[in-house]
C-alpha cells in the first residue's frame, strides 16, 4: 500500500483568501456522508468525503442533529463501535429503542474459562485477558462488557497483588452481573470479593488489629471522594469492616511450582465460584463512631451510612459521564444526575438511562469529546474490519497504550481522556493498526464502510486529503483507523 | 516551521485552552494538562532567554505507593520501634547496614551504601508537609505540583522545563522513562516533554512510509484533543529521530539485569528505565529532567519480604545507573533523587504491613552530592495525632535546593515561594 501523501496542502493565507473557512469545509463533509440517513449512507464515494482545505483550528463538526449519527455515537460509547450487522440492527431499531435495549437486555454469560480451574489460580493471566476480549468481540450484550470494564476501573483490582487468577476471573463474572443493579446491592459484593479481599487487604484485618486500606479506598475512591471524612472514620470503618476472609477451599492439590529444584506446594482448589467468608472471632467486638453515628456496625452499616452522605451518588455520577458524555462534566450536570441517582435508591438502570436520554449526550460540544481507552479503541477497530480472532493481538497491544487488562496502575483504576495521550501511546496505536492490517489477509470490508459507518463522515481536512490520496482500500483503513478521528468517541 | 506557522500554533493553544473549559467552567484546564505542538513551544522559547544556565541533569525516581521511611533508613537505637513493630523491628535492626550508632540503611541498599562512604548520598530525614493527607492521589498531586493548597495545577518539574530551558525543537529536554503517561511532576500546558516506555519497541513498526503518512494525519487537528494529539505524534517522531542516533553510540558500561523480579507491580521496569535515562544523558540528546517511577511500595500487607524486595532492586537499578554514569564520565553532572507521596504508619498492623504515614526520608544520590545526613530525625514517641511522623523538613526545601543549586534555575519563582535551605549539594550554582 502506499500511504505517502502528494504535497498540495494549501497554506492557511491561501484559505482565507478563498473565503472558506474548515467549518464550512467540514460541513460539507457532513452533507455529503451522514445525516440523510442508511441509504446514502451505504453508498457514499470516496472521491467526495470532503474538500480538504487547511484552515484555523476549530472543532469537529456535530452530526448529530441526525439519527443515524446519534446511533452510531450511541454505540460507540457504550459498545465497543459495532459490526455492520449489529449497526444496521440498531439504525432499524432508531436511538431510543436502542437505548432500551442496551439498558434492559440481561447481560450474556461468557463462555466458561477452563484454565481457571487450575489449583491456586495458577494460570497465565493472557488466558484471562483473551478470554474477556474474545467475550467484547463476540457477545450478543457489548454494553454489560463495556459496563464491566466501566468497573474493572472503578471497584478495581490487579492480578498480581490477589494473587489467585481464579479469584481474578470471579471477580470479572461478579462485575458483569452486579453492573446494572443498585449501589448497595454492588458494595456488598465488591467488599467481600475474594480478589477485593486480597487487593486492598480487608482479608488479612482483624478487629484488634484492622488494617485502614479497603477503609480508606472504600470511601475515598469508591463512593465519597476524598475530603468528605475524617482519618477517624477510616479507623473506625477499619474496625466495623474487619473480620472478612477470603473463601475456604473445597480442596487442595499439590502442585510442582518450580520443578528444577523439585519444590511443591498445597494450592486450593476450589469446586465453583465463591465469596469472602465472615469470621466473627476476627471481627470488633465494641461500638464504632462512623460517619457521625456511634454504635455496633457490620458491613452492611458501613455502606448504608456511605450511601447516607451526599457526596456518594455525584462522584459515581461524575465518574460515569466522565466515561460517557464529557471529559468535564458541569457541576449542575453532575448534581443533577447524582440526584437522580440517589432517588432511584442507586439503581444503575436510572442513572445510565438519565445519561443517554439527556440532551448532554447528544449536544454538538458532546461530540468527540472524550477519547477512547486502548481496549474500547481495539475491539471497535477488530470490529470495523469484520474479524473476530483478535483477542491475541488486542492482550499483546494494550501496555504500551496504558492498559493491561486486570492490572490496572493503582487502586484509582485507569486514568481516561487527555492521560490516554502521550508520545508513547499514540504510537502504540498507529502500531495497532498496522498489525491489525497485517492480521487480515482476506478481503478488507470497503474503506468507505471506514468513513461512513465508523468516522460518520466527518473528517478533518488532513484525514480526507490522506484519504482521497491513498492508492487502494487497504491505506484507506489504516489511515481511517490509525485517524485522530478514530481514536475519539 | 516558519514564524507563521508558530503563530497560528498559539491560537491552537488559546482554543485548546478554551476547548477544555467546555462545560467544566472555571476549572476546565485544571486536569488538561496538555502539552502544546512543537510548533508553538518554539515561538514561545523564542521569545524566552537563551537556553539552560547549566549542563546539569536531574533524575527524579518516584517510589509510588508511599515508602517505608523506617525501613530505608532505619533507627537501630530507639527501643520504641520494637514496641511500635514487634513483628517488622528485629530483622530489619539486625540486619541493618550501620552509618553511624543511630541509624543504619536498608540492608538491601548495600550499593547505596558503597556510595555513601565514598560521600555521595545525602539523606534528607523527615520530610513531609503540614496537615498531611493520606490519600495516595491527593498527597502525589501535592508532591507533583508542589503545592500542599492544592491550587497549582501543573507540575513543579514541568514548570522548570517551561520557564528555564530553551527546548528549541526537541522534546527531549524533559523524558519519562518506562512510562506509558506523562507523570504529574512533569505536566505544563507550555513544556513538552516525551514518554517512552520500552526503548526497543518505541517506533513505527510500519517503517518511514508509515510515519510519514501519520506525521501528515496529525497536523491542525481539530477538537479539544486535537493540540495534544499533534504533539505527541510530533514529539514522538523527532525522538525517534534522536534515539536512532544514540542507540547506535551508547555502549552500557553497567549491568541493568532485573535480579530481583519483582511480580507485585506492573511499575517495576525500573532498571530498564534509568537504562534508557542513561543513554539519553551519555550520548548527548540534550535531556536535563528525567522522571521513572518504580511502584509497589503499598505496604500494607507481608511488608517485610516485600519491602526488602523493593530495597534490592532499587539499590541495584540505582548502582547499576550510576556506575554507568561514572564510566561515560558523566557522574558529575547528574543528581539522583527519590520521592514518595508518604512514609507509612509507625505502628505496624494485623496484616504484618503497615498504613499510611507522613514524614519519611528522602534519598539524594551522585557526584554534586555533600553526603551525610540532613534534617531532624523524627521522633517515634512524639507521633501527631494520627499516630505518624512529624515532619522537620518541608518537601520544597528539597525542591529548591535542586533547582537553585543543581539546576541554577529561580526556585522561588517556580514554587512560588522560599524556604529554608538544606544544602545537600557539594557546590550549589546559586545559593
Amino acid at each position: 500500500m502506499s500511504l505517502a501523501p502528494t504535497h498540495d496542502q494549501a497554506d492557511s493565507a491561501a484559505a482565507k483568501t478563498r473565503g472558506i473557512t474548515r467549518r464550512q469545509a467540514l460541513g460539507a463533509a457532513v452533507a455529503t456522508g451522514v445525516g440523510v440517513g442508511v441509504v446514502r449512507l451505504l453508498g457514499g464515494s470516496m472521491q467526495h468525503i470532503a474538500a480538504p482545505r487547511t484552515g484555523t483550528t476549530t472543532d469537529w463538526i456535530s452530526p448529530l442533529k441526525t439519527e443515524s449519527a446519534r446511533v452510531m455515537h450511541l454505540l460507540r460509547r457504550t459498545s465497543f463501535g459495532h459490526t455492520p450487522a449489529q449497526l444496521d440492527a440498531a439504525l432499524s431499531d432508531g436511538f431510543n429503542k436502542t437505548i432500551d435495549r442496551l439498558i434492559e437486555t440481561a447481560p450474556a454469560e461468557p463462555p466458561t474459562l477452563a484454565a481457571a480451574n487450575a489449583p491456586g489460580g495458577r494460570f497465565p493471566i493472557a488466558q484471562l485477558q483473551q478470554w474477556w476480549i474474545d467475550h467484547m468481540f463476540s457477545t450478543s450484550t457489548p454494553f454489560a462488557e463495556r459496563m464491566t470494564l466501566f468497573w474493572h476501573g472503578h471497584f478495581t483490582s490487579d492480578y498480581r497483588k490477589a494473587a489467585d487468577d481464579t479469584f481474578m476471573y470471579w471477580q470479572n463474572l461478579t462485575w458483569r452481573r452486579m453492573a446494572m443493579t443498585d449501589l448497595r446491592s454492588m458494595l456488598l459484593q465488591v467488599t467481600v470479593d475474594p480478589a477485593m479481599l486480597r487487593y486492598l487487604d480487608l482479608a488479612t484485618s482483624t478487629g484488634q488489629s484492622p488494617n485502614e486500606n479497603y477503609s480508606r479506598e472504600l470511601m475515598e475512591l469508591f463512593t465519597m471522594g476524598a475530603g468528605n471524612y475524617t482519618e477517624s472514620d477510616v479507623r473506625e470503618g477499619a474496625k466495623a469492616l474487619a473480620g472478612w476472609q477470603v473463601p475456604q477451599p473445597d480442596a487442595t492439590a499439590t502442585v510442582v511450582v518450580d520443578a528444577k529444584n523439585n519444590v511443591t506446594r498445597k494450592l486450593p482448589v476450589y469446586s465453583g465460584q465463591k465469596s469472602g467468608v465472615f469470621n466473627p472471632r476476627r471481627a470488633y467486638k465494641g461500638s464504632v463512631t462512623f460517619l457521625g453515628k456511634t454504635g455496633q456496625l457490620d458491613t452492611q452499616g458501613v455502606i448504608d451510612r456511605i450511601l447516607a452522605q451526599p457526596t456518594t451518588a455525584p462522584l459515581i455520577a461524575n465518574k460515569v459521564a466522565q466515561s460517557f458524555v464529557t471529559a468535564r462534566p458541569s457541576p449542575a450536570y453532575v448534581k443533577n444526575l447524582g440526584d437522580t441517582f440517589r432517588r432511584s435508591k442507586y439503581d444503575m438502570k436510572t442513572l445510565m438511562r438519565a445519561i443517554f436520554t439527556g440532551p448532554e449526550f447528544v449536544a454538538d460540544q458532546s461530540y468527540r469529546s472524550l477519547v477512547k481507552s486502548p481496549t474500547e479503541f481495539m475491539v471497535h477497530a477488530g470490529r470495523a474490519l469484520g474479524v473476530s480472532s483478535f483477542s491475541k493481538l488486542v492482550a499483546g497491544h494494550g501496555s504500551g497504550m496504558g492498559q493491561t487488562l486486570f492490572d490496572p496502575p493503582d487502586v484509582n483504576g485507569w486514568p481516561n481522556n487527555e492521560a490516554w495521550i502521550s508520545s508513547n501511546t499514540v504510537v502504540e496505536r498507529v502500531n495497532f493498526v498496522t498489525a491489525a492490517l497485517g492480521q487480515v489477509k482476506s478481503s478488507l470490508p470497503p474503506a468507505s464502510d471506514a468513513i461512513h459507518r465508523h468516522l460518520d463522515g466527518v473528517l478533518s481536512p488532513q484525514t480526507a486529503s490522506l484519504l482521497n490520496q491513498a492508492a487502494d482500500d487497504r491505506a484507506r483503513w489504516f489511515i481511517a483507523l490509525a485517524s485522530p478521528e478514530f481514536q475519539l468517541k | 516551521m516558519n514564524k507563521e506557522a508558530g503563530i497560528n500554533q498559539l491560537k491552537r493553544r488559546d482554543f485548546l485552552k478554551a476547548g477544555l473549559v467546555f462545560g467544566a467552567g472555571a476549572s476546565g484546564l485544571a486536569a488538561g494538562y496538555a502539552a502544546v505542538p512543537d510548533a508553538f513551544a518554539r515561538a514561545v522559547y523564542a521569545a524566552k532567554k537563551e537556553g539552560m544556565t547549566n549542563e546539569n541533569i536531574l533524575v527524579m525516581i518516584q517510589l509510588a505507593g508511599g515508602n517505608d521511611g523506617l525501613r530505608t533508613l532505619v533507627p537501630l537505637a530507639d527501643p520504641s520501634l520494637h514496641d511500635l513493630r514487634p513483628k517488622l523491628a528485629g530483622p530489619m535492626v539486625s540486619q541493618a547496614l550501620p552509618l553511624n550508632s543511630q541509624y543504619g540503611l536498608n540492608h538491601n541498599l548495600g550499593g547505596i551504601k558503597g556510595l555513601w562512604d565514598k560521600g555521595k548520598v545525602a539523606i534528607v530525614q523527615g520530610v513531609g508537609y503540614s496537615n498531611p493527607t493520606f490519600s495516595h492521589f491527593e498527597s502525589i498531586r501535592i508532591w507533583e505540583t508542589g503545592d500542599p493548597s492544592r491550587r497549582q495545577v501543573d507540575g513543579w518539574l514541568g514548570r522548570t522545563l517551561a520557564t528555564n530551558y530553551d527546548s528549541n525543537g526537541h522534546p527531549l529536554t524533559g523524558c519519562a522513562c518506562g512510562a506509558t503517561d506523562a507523570p504529574g511532576a512533569l505536566r505544563d500546558l507550555q513544556a513538552t516533554l516525551t514518554v517512552i516506555q520500552n526503548q526497543k519497541t518505541f517506533g513505527f513498526t510500519g517503517g518511514t512510509e508509515v510515519e510519514a503518512a501519520v506525521g501528515a494525519l496529525y497536523k491542525a487537528t481539530p477538537g479539544i484533543y486535537g493540540a495534544l494529539f499533534d504533539t505527541a505524534i510530533a514529539t514522538a517522531t523527532e525522538t525517534m529521530a534522536t534515539l536512532r542516533t544514540s542507540a547506535s553510540t551508547y555502549h552500557p558500561m553497567a549491568d541493568y539485569t532485573d535480579q530481583v523480579k519483582l511480580v507485585y507491580s506492573s511499575k517495576n521496569q525500573l532498571a530498564a528505565a534509568l537504562q534508557l535515562a542513561a543513554e539519553l544523558i551519555v550520548t548527548g540528546t540534550g535531556v536535563k529532567l528525567l522522571h521513572v517511577t518504580l511502584g509497589g511500595f503499598d505496604t500494607h500487607y507481608t511488608e517485610l519480604n516485600r519491602h526488602d524486595d523493593l530495597m534490592g532492586y532499587l539499590d541495584s537499578a540505582v548502582s547499576a545507573f550510576y556506575k554507568d554514569l561514572a564510566a561515560h564520565n558523566m557522574a558529575d553532572k547528574v543528581l539522583i533523587a527519590t520521592w514518595s507521596e508518604f512514609g507509612r504508619r509507625p505502628k505496624e498492623n494485623a496484616s504484618g504491613g503497615t498504613d499510611h504515614g507522613a514524614a519519611a526520608p528522602l534519598l539524594l544520590i551522585g557526584d554534586p552530592v555533600n553526603g551525610g545526613l540532613y534534617g531532624a530525625e523524627p521522633s517515634l514517641t512524639s507521633l501527631d495525632n494520627t499516630g505518624n511522623l512529624k515532619y522537620s523538613v518541608d518537601f520544597r526545601s528539597v525542591y529548591q535546593e535542586i533547582l537553585s543549586g543543581h539546576l541554577g534555575a529561580d526556585a522561588p519563582k517556580i514554587l512560588g515561594s522560599s524556604f529554608d535551605r538544606i544544602p545537600f549539594l557539594k557546590a550549589p550554582v546559586v545559593v
